[in-house]
């Protein structure tokens, strides 16, 4: 049985005026992407999921679990389970690459001690990246390659669910691996509930894409491109474009 | 429309109380945040052990230990400073010289000179460093991933300042005995020795208790200002404007504990 990563009944967002509430879920294995106008609360929709804004009302379960009935200690122990990218990379600029990859690994105890090291090296190699960066200190990274970085970060820890508030790199580091190429290959065999808001040409949509149509901080429609390209809301038509071909 | 005398008057009235208020706020506001650090402990998953301890000693190494030849030279300084008075004053009695020594520089100067420069050099370079976490994002992504920022960023911080800071007192307060004891044996004829047995003879349990608490008490303070302005920085060019104000309030607060101390102490 396929499991619901994320559930939001009668979810709020905090903003004025006071939005429509929404229901949606995403389950395990899907990828969503937010689509709406600027100012559309895509982006605080990311911030409430990952637990940074509080919403006005609504309940989430996350991994089966409502958040709200949950003890600190417990919801941290949640959000292992959850990567995050967000408009800038958030590394710790003093730190090594190796260091800031190994911080969620060490923290939550995904690898042992002594396996660390060996953890994140074969995460890297995975993703076709050279080994040297590893060493290299984050503050003598160029922008590309910190946002790279920031990627693999919220990767490293396999998380079961992604959450993508940024313009995802568009270049790559290594010849003819893009992030789409990226996606397909490295992400999508991680089986993980994805969810993106990473502005227009982040990823492909094609009509098989589902997609979360946002206006004015509530939802408008969710389904799948082809679906809702013939939707009878004109609000909703608008926002949806995808590759025919 | 110009406002009348009597407007302007009741405008003074209310921006004095303004003024009154920040005070008991912001002592609040820092045992509300100290609370929300002290409970984050007991919250802390077992992998973050390794990260405190690493980074408690990290604190104790870049205040205490690094800056060890700063304060004991300082201190050497500020005690060749503190015995040209009582050489201008002729003030030959051993027993006097030990107890200005401990009234004056051990329980007062020496620690707020401490915490000053703690606060300018430690405590700045906490600020910027984590204010940069907060305007990179850097903080929020650990937030959304499990990390608690109080337990992981604050904690260590504290409990490094607070093994840190009554370790630099102790030094300046060496480096102030050595340079007033150097003065005095040149100008006075003190013999060095009976001046350190008199500056020692004047130490007991109960002050050493006091002032150490004192010392804890405004590490704690440091950290606290200076962490938690840091955490409310939004961007990069909110850094610059924090650093000076979270210096100006934790050295004010530092006085305000010592001159609370001095009550208890004297009054």
């Amino acid at each position: 049985m396929v499991e619901a990563v994320v559930r939001a009944r009668g979810w709020v967002l905090d903003r004025r005026p006071t939005p429509k509430p929404f229901d949606f879920q995403i389950m395990l294995g899907e990828l969503w992407m937010l689509v709406g106008a600027v100012n559309s609360g895509r982006r605080e929709l990311i911030y409430s999921l990952a637990g940074l804004t509080e919403p006005r009302a609504g309940r989430l379960e996350l991994f089966g679990r409502d958040v709200a009935r949950l003890g600190p200690r417990a919801r941290a122990h949640l959000h292992r389970w959850i990567g995050v990218v967000l408009a800038q990379p958030g590394l710790v600029p003093a730190w090594s690459v190796f260091e800031n990859l190994a911080l969620l690994v060490r923290y939550h105890r995904l690898a042992p001690d002594g396996a660390v090291e060996d953890h994140v090296v074969k995460f890297v190699e995975s993703c076709r990246l050279p080994r040297a960066i590893l060493d290299r200190l984050v503050s003598d990274l160029s922008p590309l390659e910190s946002q790279w970085i920031g990627l693999l970060r919220a990767l490293v820890i396999r998380p079961r669910l992604l959450l993508v508030s940024a313009y995802l790199p568009q270049e790559t580091l290594v010849a003819g691996y893009g992030v789409w190429t990226f996606f397909a290959e490295v992400v999508a065999p991680m089986r993980m509930a994805i969810l993106v808001d990473a502005g227009p040409q982040a990823l492909p949509i094609d009509a098989e894409t589902r997609l979360l149509v946002m206006d004015a901080g509530t939802l408008l429609a969710a389904g799948r491109a082809r679906e809702l390209a013939q939707h009878p809301d004109a609000a909703v038509r608008s926002q949806v474009r995808f590759d025919h071909a | 429309m110009a406002a009348t005398p009597s407007t302007r008057g009741w405008r003074s009235i209310e921006s004095l109380g303004q003024a009154t208020r920040q005070l008991p706020e912001g002592v609040l506001e820092e045992l509300d945040f100290l609370a929300v650090v002290l409970m984050s402990a007991g919250s802390m998953p077992r992998g973050e052990w390794p990260f405190l301890i690493q980074h408690v000693w990290q604190q104790i190494y870049f205040t205490a230990v690094r800056q060890a030849y700063l304060f004991t030279a300082v201190g050497a300084i500020i005690g060749v400073l503190t015995a040209f008075p009582l050489i201008v004053f002729r003030i030959e009695d051993p027993h006097l010289l030990g107890r200005i020594m401990h009234i004056m520089m051990y329980h007062q100067l020496n620690p707020i000179l401490a915490t000053l420069f703690v606060a300018g050099l430690s405590g700045a370079a906490i600020t910027a460093e984590l204010g940069e976490l907060r305007a990179n994002q850097a903080i929020e992504h650990l937030v959304a991933m499990g990390v608690n920022p109080h337990s992981f960023f604050v904690l260590p911080r504290l409990a490094g300042m607070a093994v840190s800071l009554p370790i630099l007192v102790l030094w300046l307060n060496i480096g102030v005995t050595v340079g007033a004891a150097t003065m005095l044996s040149l100008y006075q004829n003190v013999p060095p020795t009976v001046f350190f047995r008199m500056c020692l003879a004047e130490l007991n349990l109960g002050s050493l208790a006091l002032t150490g608490g004192m010392v804890v008490m405004q590490a704690i303070h440091v950290i606290l200002v200076q962490t938690s302005r840091a955490f409310r920085v939004g961007a990069y060019v909110d850094i610059p404007r924090t650093l000076p104000s979270a210096f100006a309030r934790s050295f004010i607060g530092c006085l305000i504990i010592t001159l609370l101390f001095s009550l208890v102490r004297y009054g």
